[in-house]
């Protein structure tokens, strides 16, 4: 049975494929423009990764791996192959991943399809063509057996959220958006290649389990001589240090996930994304494009645990990142762009989680972070369905409205803050518990902690301030005072998502756990319950880090009460009938949350004015030395012909003459080398 | 008696020289013809004092292949010259002077 359903796994992504195809091709005859084809075949893939979930539960090792289930190409001692590696992360992320994927084709019905203002731009069929291939390259990501197979499917859900950003392509902005976020993902993804390569070439075989890479690289470091016949490597370049060049190796694929999870310097394109339709940012932020880089650093953390050093890289970028965008989320007007900066926030915490070694923590904040932001993108969407506006300052007083919108949103929004027991407050404070216990061990690994910490007041402050702002206080447009109601397309996700978006946290109560003693870590022990290289315990094994052992109370505490904080401050400035812009009046501060501390200026800056510099300097070597050395040569061919010709100057007798007195000095020569006269 | 070999290649020095002479101060194009038959036949008469002196056949059999060739070429030459006293209206070879680049 159990054989069955694994053999049959590679139908998860060939379903949304298939809908792709269908939609592309027959979307403009189906009822509701392939809309239906999108949710039966998201469907489909949710049933099937849920049989598969429980497959793997209830097979004994947890793990089934088939790497070669086709075969690219194969030469000597390295073979490109696909496969597919069900084992409990990649079962568990199956599931979220066509769970949010589901629920956004629904919503998609609503806003798209429902709402008359958005039905008359058209191109349905290649939205929901473009978001059931999204959904079919992530959920083949997921199930990627190895470096290879993940890069090629990391890179066509780029290539997705390139169409779906700039889906309304006859506007300027999305446009730009999209080549945007495409080229910036590209700049991490660049890396990303470079250090597949690196990765094959090393080890031979890209595979993430069963005698993969991580394994090898284990075994690598544990013997003297990790090159030769006998060793588990199959290439060091240049005697280098095994450990320095995993380094690289694993610093090169942070590359990717970097560009891909929107982690600085690399965020930029994420909030200019929010250009593309409303439910595209829930299944972008949520489950699909965003969620690809913590995912693959999850996949293989067991080759990052032995590298301490792109361990503490990940950790400061993770905390700084959270900080950073949580900074630019408060000043923000607009509803969407202050989600896309908590999500950048957001996706800070899991790189600081998996940073500092907490991979269950990491993904169980992936977990409840696509829950809670598919939420609040969709209850966005409901507004935006409703008044047309998502300029937070058009809105306001929405509460009596539309019900249903607020409360999930609420529940959305006090999980975002990280509010007991919201589903955001358990994975968040695991993070920061888990950042907290290495960095007291570790003083360097403090500072990305005290970001991140700082980041929980200031998410605390941006998220409720943009709650009160839009559902609170008197309406400021004649728009947000008579809404539009919002179909059931809209309302059953908003629902499903706000449900889970309060209980989701429930599954790993870190705190409860360890003063109860009951046992309610469901989910590491879920994650833990595959055999071999692939478990939690292992990852433990591997790490080098030392853990404080202190009570979780304080610190619990101490995040849930800067949250409330941040909360009760949104609540003091922004829950009053007519709030005023209290950032206008800051001067400095204001234009450099707003100009997003002009980062696009720096980034344009080194596009244009640097590499256009270096661009102009060796353009002029190209034309002066390169080019002046090929025409060089042309030129003495011309001028030399032109010099030589004259010699037919036309007369016959002199040519006469020329032949004769060649012959004689030929003569004459022959004469004297050839020693006739000596 | 037998001619020594010497005579016969001084005879052909002799005359290849009054043909490169005439070759190379006449314009009229007709002696210019005639200059080179001159020349043609001071090779012949090499060809054929060699071919005695060593006793073989083959520079005889040289000598008339020339002399099949000089009267090709004098065919052709009075040709051109046709064409150049049609166009020219004269046959001095300093006339002509397109043959140039």
């Amino acid at each position: 049975m159990a054989a069955t359903i694994f053999q049959l796994a590679p139908l998860i992504p060939v379903l949304p494929f298939v809908a792709f195809l269908v939609a592309l091709t027959a979307g403009r005859w189906l009822p509701e423009k392939g809309a239906y084809v999108g949710i039966l075949a998201a469907a489909g893939s949710l049933g099937l990764s849920v049989w598969t979930l429980l497959a793997v539960n209830a097979s004994a090792s947890s793990l089934y791996v088939a790497n070669e289930l086709y075969t690219w190409a194969a030469v000597e001692g390295l073979s490109l192959t696909f496969g597919v590696l069900l084992d409990p992360l990649s079962t568990f992320m199956l599931v979220l991943v066509a769970l949010i994927a589901t629920l956004v084709f629904v919503f998609s019905l609503g806003y798209m399809n429902h709402d008359e203002h958005h039905r008359e731009r058209g191109g349905l069929p290649r939205y929901y063509a473009s978001v059931a291939l999204f959904t079919a390259s992530m959920l083949a990501f997921v199930l990627a057996s190895n470096l290879l197979m993940a890069f090629i499917f990391f890179e066509l859900v780029g290539l997705c959220s390139y169409l779906l950003i700039g889906f309304w392509l006859t506007d300027r902005a999305p446009a730009s958006a999209a080549k945007k976020a495409f080229l910036v993902t590209r700049f991490g993804d660049y890396f990303f290649l470079v250090g597949v390569v690196g990765v094959l070439a090393t080890f031979g075989t890209a595979a993430f389990a069963e005698g993969g890479f991580p394994q090898l690289a284990s075994d690598a470091l544990a013997t003297s001589s990790p090159v030769g016949p006998d060793g588990p490597l199959q290439w060091l370049p240049g005697g280098i240090d095994p450990q320095a060049w995993f380094t690289i190796l694993g610093l090169l694929v942070l590359g990717g996930a970097i560009g891909k999870s929107a982690q600085f310097p690399l965020h930029t394109w994420l909030p200019d994304a929010m250009e593309g339709p409303t439910p595209i940012s829930a299944l972008i932020h949520a489950a699909t494009m965003v969620a690809a880089g913590v995912y693959l650093l999850a996949r293989m953390f067991g080759f990052y645990a032995e590298l301490p050093q792109a361990l503490a890289v990940i950790a400061f970028i993770g905390g700084f990142t959270a900080l950073f965008a949580a900074t630019m989320g408060v000043v923000k007007d607009d509803i969407k762009q202050v989600l896309a900066y908590s999500t950048i926030s957001q996706y800070g915490y899991m790189m600081l989680g998996l940073g500092v070694g907490g991979y269950v923590a990491a993904t169980f904040h992936l977990m409840t972070h696509a829950y809670f932001k598919a939420l609040l993108f969709l209850g966005a969407g409901a507004i935006i369905v409703a008044t047309h506006h998502q300029d937070m300052w058009a809105l306001g007083g929405l509460r009596e409205h539309l019900p249903v919108t607020r409360w999930t949103f609420l529940a959305g929004a006090l999980s975002l803050a990280g509010i007991a027991p919201f589903s955001g407050f358990w994975s968040k404070e695991e993070v920061l518990f888990d950042a907290l216990i290495v960095g007291l061990e570790h003083p360097l690994l403090l500072g990305a902690y005290a970001m991140a910490l700082v980041a929980v007041l200031l998410t605390g402050f941006y998220t409720f301030r943009m709650y009160f702002l839009t559902f609170h206080g008197e309406p400021r447009s004649d728009a947000a005072s008579d809404p539009d109601p919002v179909g059931w397309a809209i309302k059953l996700p908003l629902v499903v998502l706000g449900t889970l978006a309060v209980v989701a946290g429930f599954v790993n109560m870190k705190p409860v756990d360890y003063y109860v003693g009951a046992d309610l870590l469901y989910l590491e022990r879920w994650l833990d319950g595959v055999a071999g290289a692939l478990s939690v315990t292992h990852y433990h094994e591997l790490l080098s880090y030392s853990e404080a052992a202190i009570s979780p109370l304080g610190p619990t505490l101490l995040t849930l009460g800067l949250a409330l904080i941040g909360a009760y401050m949104a609540h003091l400035l922004y829950n009053v009938p007519d709030p005023d812009r209290y950032f206008d009046g800051t001067g400095v501060v204001d234009s450099l949350l707003k100009h997003n501390y002009y980062q696009d200026e720096l980034q344009v800056w080194l596009a244009t004015g640097l590499t256009g510099s270096i661009a102009r300097v060796s353009n002029l070597f190209d034309q002066r030395a390169i080019d002046g050395l090929v025409d060089g040569t042309a030129s003495a061919g011309l001028i030399g012909g032109d010099r030589v010709r004259n010699v037919q100057f036309g007369v016959l007798p002199g040519y006469v003459a020329l032949l004769v007195g060649s012959v004689v000095v030929l003569i004459l020569v022959a004469g004297l080398y050839g020693g006739w006269w000596m | 008696m037998t001619v020594p070999l010497s005579y016969a290649l001084g005879l052909s020095a002799a005359l290849f020289g009054v043909g490169l002479f005439g070759l190379l101060t006449r314009q009229n194009a007709l002696v210019l013809v005639i200059a080179v038959e001159l020349m043609l036949n001071a090779a012949n008469i090499n060809f054929v004092a060699a071919s005695y002196h060593w006793g073989g056949a083959d520079g005889q059999l040289f000598a008339i292949a020339v002399i099949a060739l000089a009267a090709a070429e004098v065919a052709v030459g009075v040709g051109i010259l046709l064409q150049v006293h049609r166009t020219f209206g004269t046959v001095d070879v300093t006339v002509p002077r397109a043959l140039r680049w």
